[in-house]
């Protein structure tokens, strides 16, 4: 208190330290306030009296719309938006540019960023290709076009369970089925478990690539310049790669804390148990090389011990991590599916379907991979769930995609997928780098890494070119 | 330790799940929240033609078929019902040597923004402030003198089509803003013929609205009829070099909701121009009935008796025609494209022994309203 008294006498003028605390501190917000008054004053001139300095150009209206519903009865309706720079009033609405009698809730007057709703009775037909189109008061037509009109989802039980099954098939299933390579990663070798490794990097950089080239896409087809699409992919996917990155540090270093001590005690918790590193599995009694050579169970754990802090993240976190990034890219992947069944852009063919399947069994894969030197015998259950979370979101973004689809929120999802899989394709290679050191070697002069990478992305382009 | 990992991660993914999933279920709130609306008001769009569903809206209607704005409003290019029989024969006055000469006041102008279409504004370029500019009609021999007076920011002209000087064309005699002219020429060849604005770039100040139609009539007049004009026009409000609207007197749809009436056995006589701009042609097709067609007016014989005509832009024709039977007939561009952006009509054909004319309009317009009623079952 003293000291503080004296700092401030210092710093400040006579006359103000004779003024109480409050008013120094009021003070500092009055000066933090300055350049936002000057910045104020500078708008309500150019509002104001400016305007006329200022006014160049001719703001054009711009309406985005956002998609397109085939109701059965023989109706059209339309979600549109003002995303231009100025309010527009919509005067007409047409099908395939033939003027039509249509209704706009809830107005046709519409402010900047507003939403509308038209609907025009139109007796269409199934499979056709249709444009739609609305005429701002100035006579601009704003139009979009659909492959082949499919009947609009209706969000009731019976199409939900139709999107549940899809859902199920190309997201569930697989992934689970994917999940079956454990014993097998388990049984191979440290060098071939390594290819096995960078194969799972390769395969989720690929699905990261491929949630942003998605939502680039989608950005760049239904969301208005306004909102800056591509823009909002890259800065969500650094976001969400930051976000996670930062988690998974402050769990690291709480984790090697709480290591240290819980090795004083006897009792530790049953997670960690099943946790171990190089825990022997009484399955798989010739799971790695390395382990062969350890003959007891004292010796073994006082090994892990030791090799504890090489590991940036455990290996069951790592393989949640990946499972709540494919999720994530999956859920993506349902909002195409249910958004392009409802815009009847993709016919749901069973090869299409097949071709789902077989590119998401790999997600199976990159998420037990990192489990291959852990002990599974209590995980099982764990491991289920993992599967299912990166599963069952396909079947959540397939609701969503058909009934409530909003290009928006898909390349927010899509991107926060992307950040969350180059995150965990990160933790991977540092894992094996900060091994790769302890060895004296380096993960770039291992062949075994960059096949198994190249190999991880070759099988994603493969089973890519059946969907 | 790994329970907690997987604490923060799951709460980590599910903040940034939930706050995409609040923008995703956003526009499902504001549906829902439009779906109760709906039900407390009530506003209903038909189609104009039977096979449109019905529907009930909480919001606006957008259905130029069926309604329009105040036409008599200054805000509209044009009232096509002042329009349609409005003919203006000059300043009437003598020449020593006997003959008439009818003198004429138009004014361009290139500023204003009108309505074109229900709820659509476009900047137009005018001839006495209403597009299609007036209809100037003489006797076959008549002087005509045009004071004309450039009001616009453009240079202008008129061109009228017939016979005159080399220096009464309107085409190097380009008027400059605040400019003013007078042409001056003998109506000679009777017939029905555009007058437009010639200065480049043509295709602008054509389609832009300087155009009207001017009528020479023969020394002996034609038959007495229920006389009418109709310049066929478009508008490109988007400038893609295509015609977002078409119609006959400016106005899409005007006519269907605003019935031309016209009296049963009675001659009807439509001077017909085609002013459209872009496309190739353009045509009229008359419902429930044929027609003698006079291309270009200029003889007292008909070339042939039939319900299409199909014209190329400065194209026209006197269309000669009268209804044996009450009730309401389409015109209307037999392309269906034009047809459907604008270009139709309605003639409601009235019994005169009637009276009050209750038969032919009143019973036809409760059939329309009877099949707008069928066609709601079909709806909502």
């Amino acid at each position: 208190m003293e000291k503080d008294e004296i700092h401030r006498r210092s710093t400040s003028s006579p006359s103000s330290s004779l003024q109480p605390r409050w008013f120094a501190s009021a003070k500092m917000v009055a000066i933090a306030l300055v350049p936002l008054a000057v910045l104020a004053a500078m708008i309500a001139f150019i509002f104001g009296p400016g305007q006329q300095f200022l006014g160049t150009g001719t703001p054009l209206p711009e309406i985005s719309i956002e998609r397109i519903e085939f109701q059965e009865g023989g109706r059209i309706i339309a979600y549109i938006r003002n995303t231009g720079p100025i309010d527009v009033t919509v005067a007409q609405a047409d099908v395939n540019d033939r003027i039509l009698p249509a209704a706009i809730e809830p107005s046709k007057e519409l402010p900047r960023l507003v939403e509308a709703k038209v609907i025009i009775p139109f007796p269409w037909n199934e499979g056709d290709p249709y444009e739609i189109g609305v005429t701002s008061s100035d006579g601009t037509r704003f139009s979009k076009g659909v492959n082949a009109a499919a009947p609009a989802a209706t969000p009731d039980i019976e199409q939900a369970a139709f999107f549940g099954l899809i859902g199920t098939y190309v997201g569930i299933i697989p992934v689970l089925a994917g999940l079956l390579w454990l014993p097998f990663i388990k049984r191979l070798s440290l060098q071939k478990y390594r290819f096995f490794l960078s194969l799972t990097a390769g395969l989720l950089v690929f699905l990261g690539i491929d949630a942003l080239v998605e939502g680039s896409e989608i950005a760049a087809e239904s969301v208005a310049g306004v909102f800056n699409g591509q823009i909002l992919i890259v800065l969500v996917a650094i976001l969400s790669f930051l976000v996670l990155m930062y988690a998974s540090t402050k769990l690291g270093e709480r984790s090697k804390g709480r290591t240290a001590a819980a090795t004083t005690t006897a009792e530790q918790e049953e997670e960690e148990k099943v946790d171990k590193l190089s825990a022997y599995d009484d399955d798989s009694i010739h799971a790695s090389q390395a382990k062969k050579t350890l003959d007891q169970q004292q010796q073994q754990q006082q090994q892990q011990q030791q090799h504890r802090h090489l590991v940036v993240v455990k290996p069951v976190a790592m393989a949640l991590m990946i499972s709540i990034g494919i999720g994530l890219h999956n859920f993506g992947e349902g909002l195409a599916i249910g958004a392009s069944v409802v815009l009847g852009e993709i016919a749901l063919s069973t090869f299409l379907i097949v071709g789902f399947m077989i590119h998401n069994t790999t997600e199976g894969l990159a998420i037990v991979s990192p489990l291959a030197k852990t002990k599974v015998r209590r995980m099982i259950g764990k491991i289920i769930i993992m599967g299912l979370i990166a599963g069952i979101p396909t079947i959540i973004g397939t609701w969503i995609g058909g009934f409530v689809y909003s290009p928006v929120a898909a390349i927010i999802f899509l991107s926060i997928g992307a950040g969350a899989i180059f995150q965990v394709v990160f933790l991977i290679y540092q894992g094996m780098a900060k091994e790769e050191t302890e060895r004296g070697g380096k993960i770039m002069s291992d062949a075994s890494i960059i096949a198994g990478f190249a190999a991880g992305m070759l099988i994603m382009y493969v089973t890519g070119l059946m969907i | 330790m790994i329970t907690l990992k997987v604490i923060v991660v799951v709460a980590v993914a599910a903040a940034v799940l939930s706050t995409a999933f609040a923008v995703a279920s956003q526009s499902f709130v504001d549906f829902l929240a439009t779906a109760q609306d709906a039900e407390l008001r009530k506003n209903t769009i038909g189609g104009h033609t039977a096979g449109y569903g019905l529907h009930e809206t909480s919001g606006d209607v957008l259905d130029p078929a069926s309604s329009s704005s105040n036409t008599a409003s200054d805000e509209v290019a044009i009232d096509p019902d002042t329009y349609l029989r409005s003919f203006n024969y000059g300043r009437v006055s003598n020449l020593t040597n006997g003959s008439t000469v009818r003198e004429f006041t138009l004014v361009a102008d290139d500023r204003q923004t009108m309505e074109i279409s229900p709820g659509v504004f476009y900047n137009v370029w005018t001839f006495n402030g209403t597009i299609p500019g007036p209809t100037l009609r003489a006797t076959e021999g008549d002087l005509i003198r045009i004071n004309f007076i450039n009001n616009g920011t453009k240079p202008h002209s008129i061109h009228t089509h017939g016979i005159h000087k080399a220096g009464m064309d309107g085409v190097f005699e380009t008027i400059n803003p605040h400019g003013r002219f007078v042409y001056e020429f003998y109506a000679e060849a009777f017939g029905v013929f555009p007058y437009h604005c010639h200065v480049t770039p043509l295709e602008e100040h054509i389609s832009r609205g300087l155009y009207g139609v001017y009528i020479v009539d023969p020394k002996t007049p034609r038959p007495e009829a229920d006389e009418m004009v109709m310049i066929m026009n478009g508008f490109d409000t988007d400038f893609d070099t295509e015609n977002n609207f078409y119609s006959v007197n400016t106005i899409p749809y005007y006519y269907m909701h605003h019935p031309i009436e016209i009296e049963e056995g009675k001659l009807v006589r439509v001077y017909l121009v085609n002013m459209l701009e872009f496309d190739q042609i353009n045509n009229f097709h008359l419902h429930g009935n044929l027609y003698q067609l006079y291309r270009s007016g200029t003889s007292m014989a008909p070339d042939e008796y039939t319900d299409m005509v199909t014209m190329s832009q400065g194209e026209r024709a006197i269309l000669e025609f009268n209804y044996k039977y009450p009730g309401q007939y389409m015109f209307h561009a037999h392309k269906t494209e034009f047809a459907e952006k604008g270009w139709m009509g309605l003639f409601v054909v009235k019994d005169p022994t009637q009276t009050g004319g209750s038969d032919g309009s009143d019973s036809s317009s409760t059939r329309l309203l009877e099949t707008k009623t069928i066609s709601g079952d079909v709806g909502t």
